[in-house]
């Protein structure tokens, strides 16, 4: 069995592909097969609180988040230098990583796909 | 060695289905037997539009993707919801959506991402073109 990142690096409201690789990653997980999500870039944006789009805008993907658990998504990571994520309330369920962590990580998985 | 291919760039938007053209040619030109198949995801699923019709002197991409099919007898497939919500639409879907016209080019193939997982444990390694 194999051990897969899924990588999110697009803007949740600017195309579907944050909500594409998600969708992919609770597939995976639905066939019981391992894997972890990091996020960088405009998908950071997913993980503030409080967001509350219009149908034109797009989905909230940010109520995604709390159900990952029940998928057995548990390990969801983003870089730590993201320092504007401090200064609002954002969703609790991620791991910060340094950037040593951030791109060795990319090597412990056999697939890495980005969306 | 098998690959399996993962297209996810728009064939408009981006080079991905250009590229992975390329690669698969070279790849089945060296080792005929060295791709299991080609799953289309997000916007490469428009690949798989009949309608569309490039004008006469650019590539037209669907008919070149479908020569492989054909010659090398490689299944391609569609994301079926991505498919769907984009409007690239077989005979089935077509029906359970009451609507009068189908629209999924001849050699495609809508399938769920569960299908991709299958491929995903079956070959050796996965390759996204985006």
């Amino acid at each position: 069995m194999k051990h897969t990142l899924i990588h999110l690096n697009s803007s949740p409201y600017s195309s579907l592909a944050c909500k594409e690789g998600l969708d992919f990653a609770l597939v995976l997980a639905t066939f019981e097969q391992p894997v972890d999500l990091c996020l960088s870039g405009a998908a950071l944006a997913i993980l503030t609180d409080n967001q509350n789009p219009t149908a034109e805008q797009g989905k909230n993907l940010h109520k995604l988040l709390d159900g990952l658990e029940f998928y057995d998504i548990e390990n969801i990571f983003i870089e730590k230098h993201h320092s504007w994520l401090s200064n609002q309330p954002t969703w609790q369920g991620i791991q910060l990583l340094n950037e040593a962590e951030w791109q060795t990580m990319f090597s412990q998985y056999q697939q890495v796909f980005r969306f | 060695m098998q690959y399996t291919l993962l297209i996810t760039g728009s064939p408009y938007q981006s080079k991905a289905c250009h590229t992975a053209l390329r690669f698969i040619r070279a790849a089945l030109n060296k080792y005929p037997d060295s791709i299991k198949g080609v799953f289309f995801y997000e916007d490469a699923v428009l690949i798989g539009n009949q309608t569309a019709q490039p004008p006469r002197d650019e590539v037209n991409l669907t008919k070149a993707w479908q020569d492989i099919a054909e010659q090398h007898k490689i299944p391609l497939y569609l994301c079926i919801a991505a498919a769907v919500r984009r409007g690239i639409i077989n005979e089935s879907e077509s029906r359970r959506y009451e609507l009068e016209q189908h629209t999924l080019a001849e050699y495609f193939q809508l399938e769920g991402l569960g299908t991709l997982v299958d491929l995903m444990n079956t070959t050796n390694k996965i390759i996204q073109f985006r």
